[in-house]
């Protein structure tokens, strides 16, 4: 899967971008900065989906993550509205001792990550040399049959189809289980983040505690509550 | 004294940093799946490092997505490498990334609830003011 | 019709079953109680009159041998007991069933199976005949009472025991009616359980017995040693094998009579062992009738005539019996003289009678002794309802000294007592005249035992003070003046109610008609032993053949000359019976020298022999004792009508003159009182030594065991507190001391430092797992720049 060319360009272009975006991430004062930057790492990391052919992936990762799980990021930074470390008041970065030890370990990490990647590529490289001269030129002959797109220059792939056909044959009860997650995600977030009014209107206090809050918070009072 | 020591160490070893140098631009100029996985690790640190670093909350999950983002990569890197050497079962690799992003979304949910009902608690985001668990 | 004698023990049961269990559960009316209990009684009697009529007298008669049940297949295996030891010395061994030789072993097996010979024939008779009579007036009498049918199911209980006790067939069936007439006897006495004087007097009366039931006992383990049997046909055949112990020589038999004795004196209230009877009078009064007049207090009587053979055998037991019996009948008409209870002068009235049978069992006429049963029972039983006719028309008063002149409110109950009371005092022809005149006679005339005359003259004496009595007793109750309309003394000894006039009223028919049958019987039922003084008239010694109660009898007493049963005394001077004769002539002492299958040996002064000696013809001796008891028994009417009727001042001024004995008369001599001081009050006192002892000593020593225990545990517990937990406390304070800052510093309670935790082991766990690659790796690394 040797890239080359443009394809090499951009890839080096997105990649260096990702890691730049997310470093800034970990690094930027105001929290609103460090979600665009996230944003703009994880689009970086979209595009790199497409140079590695999974464009429906790419698809997914900006619709969902970038169009809601980030959108959701910036509402809570909006809600939760801290206004000293706008300001700069406020410290960002833990106390040295663990950020010392934080930054030690990730050096020894990324020693050990990069060695074990070039080690291992070796060894893979070693292994499937000869499948991978064999499956590259199957590869591109299976691209020219696919079908090219209005310029006439990008084939249509046949990613999305594979993937459909493998998540609906193959992993259709993963993708149910899915879906039941993601529904108690939601039951459980909207539970989560209530109000003690909401939750007291819904009938959802231990009575003791409720006199408890009552007393401290009178307004809490004006509520009908259903139960009385 | 770093600048004594990088120039002679430099001059010292010249000629294996220039054979070393040489050598990543060739494989810079065509890369393939450990450029990705490369890539992909970096993520991964800087993630971690957020994640241990960071006083605000928010700031932690987003690390924490980087995480995500950067397993993700290495998923579909490899989804790619497998068209070329096992065809059949290439695309299992973006199957997966696609329950990861399901799952990143649905704990990112989760989380930003839980920061929400701390934040009304505490009136903090700051995780070195929540620690009732200390002795 | 004998072969059904099984259900006439077990239909009052089954009476008394139903209405002991059902009666108060499934709340029968009085009526049926009632009627349960007298129509099991009357159906037992009924089938007791078939049984002995064909027994007697039917066409496969039986009689003289008695009939077992067990004959005919009902017998039940009891006790199939096993080889018994049998006493060495006793002649069991030789030709006994089941011995064999020198080993002295006998089988023992004891069968629940009804005999009906002639004295059990008249037993049932009377238990049955005169209990039906007793439990019509109890039907009676008893109205309105809480415990209406305990009380019949007592009696039923009563008469099953007492059939027993009577138709059993061995020794064991015996004991076990008497105990159980013993228990009802307690049961019935102790009816009112309230009354602090019942209860008393029910208790007395069962240990009293118990004591003559330990001779009882032991007499039977002698017998069951001696005899290698507990069955009378068994005991019986041998027994009449043993010589003749004369006065002066005890030996074995001579030990089982006396057990036998000490039992028949705690059953039928002889000296010392009478007290309980007087108190029994505690009871309802049908209660004092069937068990106090007419049956229990007879079994001993059947005891003593069952057993006639070892009696017989032991010619010191027969005087024992008759001086005690002498001596309880004089004792006790003495203190009947001053008593003021109506029911106790009954009482003691009883005793006496009583002592005047054992009388004549002393003097070895047994059949005599069951004739003055039978009068007894018929005459004592009618004035014991009588009295309590008495008692219930005055409201339950008691004494004679507020009762009189009742003869016309009362006329029934008068005339039957009035029958009674000829009865008892002896007059011709009523039914006690006959058998108390027979046991005088036989008194006088008796060549079994010495002291005849003394025992006569006693006896004599005590008929006399019978007679005063039961005399003083009619006229204080029903002639003379009518002392309950007086005003009662300020001091009341019946008090709760001090009621000024309650007219006295007969009692219902209920209560009046058994009293008239037992007025006929008491009338007539002397008839039945006419002696042998009326030969003149009647033409035979015992006239009636087999009707006559000493031919009936005659088949179970033993006879000493001849050795043998069924022959009647006297016989053997009947030519008619020559080859008996001839076996008496010829019989040879046998192996044991001294002792003599005969006669007793001589003994001294014979009163009747002195009197033919004068008078020289028989007929004529007979008719002087006659007249001499008709006579003594009109002197005692005499008196008393004089001191009671004609001028009522006598009494107290003869009280007076005789004041020391008169208070020893009134105070019973003073006999209880003995008894309390030396026994019962030893024995609570020794009970309450016993139990100081126990609570004390005995309880003290466990309650210090359990201090000490308590102590050991305590000290345990302090040295398991202060020493060992000291251990383990300082060990772990020591611990916690060392550890605890370090421990407590990781808990920062700061999440990220947690984390950076996470990550250090997650590097460490994939170190671990390429540790060999890794080290590879190093060592390339090293090669390559050096």
């Amino acid at each position: 899967m040797t890239l080359s060319g443009y394809e090499a360009l951009f890839f080096w272009i997105f990649a260096l971008s990702a890691i730049f975006a997310g470093l800034l991430t970990v690094m930027a004062r105001n929290a609103v900065h460090s979600a665009l930057f996230l944003i703009s790492s994880l689009v970086s990391v979209a595009a790199l989906f497409v140079i590695a052919g999974a464009e429906f992936i790419a698809g997914v990762q900006i619709l969902v993550y970038v169009g809601g799980v980030m959108v959701l990021f910036l509402f809570v930074i909006m809600l939760v509205n801290v206004g000293a470390e706008e300001m700069g008041r406020e410290e960002i970065f833990n106390k040295q001792k663990q950020v010392t030890a934080s930054l030690i370990f990730c050096f020894l990490l990324v020693g050990g990550v990069l060695y074990a990647v070039s080690e291992g590529y070796r060894g893979l490289q070693a292994i499937n040399s000869q499948k991978v001269a064999e499956q590259t030129a199957l590869q591109a002959a299976r691209t020219q049959r696919l079908g090219t797109g209005a310029t006439g220059t990008s084939r249509i792939t046949e990613d999305t189809q594979n993937l459909g056909a493998l998540l609906y044959r193959y992993g259709s009860l993963p993708f149910e289980i899915a879906s039941v997650l993601l529904l108690v995600a939601i039951i459980g977030s909207v539970m989560l983040a209530r109000t003690l009014k909401q939750e007291a209107s819904a009938d959802d206090v231990d009575p003791e505690t409720l006199q408890e809050e009552i007393a401290s918070d009178p307004e809490l009072a004006k509520l009908e509550l259903r139960s009385e | 004294m770093l600048n004594f020591f990088i120039p002679t160490l430099a001059f010292l070893f010249q000629s294996r940093l220039v054979d070393g140098l040489s050598r990543m631009w060739e494989s810079a100029k065509q890369p393939d799946l450990s450029k990705f996985l490369v890539v992909g690790a970096l993520l991964f640190i800087i993630g971690v490092a957020g994640v241990l670093t960071r006083r605000n909350i928010i700031v932690i999950f987003m690390s924490i997505e980087l995480i995500l983002n950067a397993a993700n990569l290495n998923f579909i890197a490899f989804s790619r490498y497998l068209q070329v050497t096992n065809p059949a079962n290439a695309v299992a690799g973006q199957l997966f990334a696609v329950f990861v992003i399901v799952v990143a979304a649905a704990e990112a949910a989760i989380g930003l609830g839980i920061v929400i009902a701390l934040y009304r608690n505490k009136e903090t985001i700051w995780v070195d003011e929540i620690d009732l668990l200390k002795w | 019709m004998y072969k059904y004698i099984w259900l006439v023990p077990l239909l009052p049961l089954i009476g008394a079953a139903i209405n002991g269990l059902l009666g108060r559960k499934l709340r029968f009316s009085e009526q049926l109680i009632g009627g349960i209990a007298v129509g099991s009684v009357a159906l037992a009697f009924l089938i007791s009159v078939a049984a002995v009529y064909s027994y007697g007298f039917g066409g496969h008669a039986h009689w003289p041998n008695p009939y077992l049940t067990s004959q005919d297949g009902f017998s039940f295996d009891w006790i199939p007991g096993g080889a018994v030891s049998v006493n060495a010395h006793s002649h069991t061994a030789q030709g006994a069933e089941g011995a064999s030789e020198g080993t002295k072993y006998a089988l023992l097996n004891v069968e629940w199976s009804y005999q009906l010979d002639p004295l059990s024939a008249v037993f049932m008779l009377i238990v049955t005949g005169v209990g039906l009579c007793i439990f019509v007036f109890a039907t009676g009498y008893m109205h309105g009472e809480t415990g209406f049918y305990r009380f019949f199911a007592y009696m039923g209980l009563f008469m099953f025991a007492m059939l027993v006790l009577v138709m059993g067939s061995n020794f064991l069936m015996m004991f076990v009616g008497w105990e159980g007439v013993g228990l009802c006897s307690y049961l019935l006495i102790g009816y009112y359980f309230q009354r602090q004087e019942a209860a008393n007097a029910s208790r007395k009366a069962f240990i009293t017995n118990r004591v003559g039931d330990f001779g009882f006992a032991l007499a039977i383990f002698g017998i069951i040693a001696t005899f290698g049997s507990a069955q009378y046909t068994e005991v019986f055949n041998l027994a009449k094998g043993y010589p003749i112990e004369a006065i002066g020589h005890w030996g074995v038999l001579s030990w089982i009579a006396l057990g036998l004795f000490i039992g028949a004196c705690g059953k039928s209230a002889q000296l010392p062992l009478h007290v309980w009877l007087p108190d029994a009078m505690a009871g309802p009064t049908p209660v004092s009738a069937l068990i106090h007049a007419a049956t229990m207090v007879t079994a001993g009587l059947y005891m003593v005539t069952r057993t006639n053979v070892i009696f017989q055998h032991s010619q010191t037991m027969l005087l024992v019996v008759a001086l005690i019996g002498m001596a309880t009948a004089i004792f006790a008409a003495i203190i009947g003289i001053t008593q003021n209870d109506i029911k106790k002068v009954l009482a003691y009235s009883t005793v006496s009678q009583l002592g005047f049978m054992f009388m004549a069992a002393g003097v070895g006429a047994f059949a005599i002794s069951i004739f003055h049963v039978m009068t007894h029972a018929f005459f004592k039983a009618l004035m014991f309802l009588g009295a309590g006719s008495v008692i219930h028309g005055m409201h339950h008063e008691q004494d004679m000294r507020r009762m009189g002149g009742l003869k016309k409110y009362m006329p029934y109950t008068y005339w039957t007592f009035f029958a009674g009371w000829l009865a008892i005092c002896g007059i011709i022809p009523f039914s006690g005249f006959w058998s108390k005149d027979e046991i005088l006679w036989n008194a006088a005339s008796t060549t079994v035992i010495p002291l005849g005359w003394l025992v006569w003259l006693v006896g004599t004496i005590a008929a006399t003070c019978t007679a005063f009595y039961m005399t003083r007793l009619m006229a204080l109750t029903f002639w003379g003046k009518e002392r309950f309309r007086e005003k009662p003394e300020h001091h009341e000894i019946h008090g709760e109610h001090g009621h000024a006039e309650h007219v006295p009223h007969e009692s219902p028919r209920s209560m009046w008609a058994p009293l008239v049958v037992l007025a006929v019987l008491a009338t007539i039922g002397g008839l039945v032993g006419i002696g042998a003084a009326f030969k003149p008239i009647t033409g035979s010694d015992h006239p009636g053949g087999k009707l006559h109660i000493a031919n009936w009898l005659n088949p179970i007493i033993w006879n000493p000359t001849t050795g043998e049963f069924n022959v009647p005394h006297g016989a053997e001077h009947e030519p008619a019976a020559p080859e008996t004769a001839h076996a008496a002539a010829t019989e040879t002492a046998p192996a044991h020298g001294q002792f003599v299958l005969a006669p007793y040996p001589d003994t001294g002064f014979n009163l009747a022999h002195a009197v033919d000696g004068v008078l020289h013809s028989h007929l004529a001796t007979e008719w002087t004792f006659i007249i001499i008891s008709l006579l003594v028994a009109g002197i005692g009417i005499g008196l008393g009508m004089l001191f009671y009727v004609k001028s009522p001042s006598l009494p107290d001024a003869w009280a007076q003159r005789l004041r020391p004995l008169y208070n020893a008369s009134y105070n019973k001599f003073w006999v209880d009182e003995f008894y309390g001081w030396t026994i019962t009050r030893r024995v609570m006192d020794a009970a309450r030594a016993v139990y100081s002892f126990d609570s004390r000593v005995v309880d003290g020593i466990v309650n210090g065991l359990a201090t000490l225990s308590r102590g050991l545990s305590q000290v345990v517990g302090g040295i398991d507190k202060y020493f060992v937990d000291g251990i383990v406390n300082t060990v772990a304070a020591f611990i916690k001391e060392l550890m605890s800052p370090l421990f407590r510093a990781a808990q920062t309670g700061f999440t990220q430092n947690y984390a950076l935790v996470m990550v250090l082991g997650l590097m460490i766990a994939v170190a671990t797992f390429f540790a060999s690659d890794i080290a590879r790796a190093l060592k390339q690394f090293f090669a390559a720049v050096m």
